[in-house]
């Protein structure tokens, strides 16, 4: 079974992005910052199991997107991680190119743009 | 928003203007009016910081509710505006507290039925998603607000102005931001595919 990780502090827009996703056969999980989400991530690997995909926002307590990324790509380089965030700030976009994000998507998404920018990364 | 020093108050007033948003954890005043519009306080009872969104959700929702709606994901997104800057701050959500007003009800509102409804009927489904308390709501009626909050404290003050000619301007500067949100067909962000 093949994962999605939607990280996010807003039970909302995890529950908002599940829904988007709904239909492309992949087991959804949520954790509610970064520091959660490694912990998930890990227990997932531990069972053999892949995660095909993390989606995370950046500004959550305790641990945000930009440090989860570089904590991610510690372990692992190659799944890809889409950040779903309201920052669009070149800065901020740079800083997560920088930590290993393979996309960005700056909310309010369109639930057709997530569906499609999601099967691309999987691919 | 604009910042005043200089004012009755004796501290810092941020007064912001319908589609702003702005948090603080000092002890300073965050003003607004509101018509059809709604303002969000929220306050991080525990870290002592708060901020105050006004914004408005630009039509109904469908019956399937606010997660599978494209006009409810406006006011999602104003939403965590809010709530990014408050955990910029390092505020938690888990710990947050709101005060709602608004929503007010005026005749020919923007040429679609039930607008105030609709904003209620978002903040009612939101804040039970979000499990964060309501404190306070004083949403609906066909009068305007003034509302002050103080961003260190949480309090809030609503005055109703049953004078429409009251803050006349402040009613234009919302008339246009509603006319500018509901006008707007390119209401989602930008998609960016990394190399």
């Amino acid at each position: 079974m093949k994962h999605i990780m939607v990280i996010d502090d807003s039970p909302t827009i995890r529950t908002s992005v599940e829904f988007a996703l709904n239909g492309l056969g992949y087991a959804m999980d949520q954790a509610e910052n970064g520091s959660d989400a490694l912990e998930k991530v890990k227990s997932i690997k531990g069972k053999g199991e892949d995660v095909a995909l993390c989606i995370v926002d950046i500004n959550m307590p305790v641990m945000d997107g930009i440090t989860f990324i570089g904590e991610f790509r510690k372990v692992d380089r190659f799944t890809p991680v889409l950040v779903l965030t309201t920052e669009s700030e070149e800065g901020k976009i740079k800083a997560g190119k920088e930590a290993g994000a393979s996309g960005w998507i700056v909310k309010p998404f369109k639930n057709q743009d997530m569906m499609d920018i999601v099967q691309k990364l999987v691919k | 928003m604009i910042r005043s020093d200089n004012n009755r108050f004796g501290k810092p007033l941020y007064i912001l203007y319908p589609g702003d948003h702005h948090a603080a954890a000092d002890n300073s005043l965050i003003a607004t009016v509101v018509g059809s519009c709604v303002a969000v306080c929220l306050y991080d009872y525990r870290k002592m910081i708060g901020g105050v969104g006004h914004f408005i959700v630009p039509g109904s929702i469908g019956t399937e509710g606010i997660i599978a709606d494209e006009v409810a994901a406006q006011g999602i997104t104003s939403m965590e505006h809010l709530i990014g800057e408050i955990v910029k701050l390092g505020g938690d959500r888990k710990s947050f507290r709101a005060t709602l007003y608004g929503a007010g009800e005026f005749s020919g509102d923007h040429g679609l039925d039930n607008v105030a409804g609709s904003n209620i009927q978002f903040l009612h489904e939101y804040f039970k998603l979000e499990k964060i308390q309501v404190a306070r709501e004083d949403l609906g009626g066909n009068y305007r607000r003034k509302i002050f909050f103080c961003p260190r404290t949480g309090s809030s003050f609503r005055k109703i102005l049953m004078n429409n000619r009251d803050h006349s301007e402040f009613m234009r500067l919302e008339s246009e931001y509603i006319n500018g949100v509901f006008g707007n067909n390119e209401r989602f962000g930008k998609v960016l595919l990394f190399d």
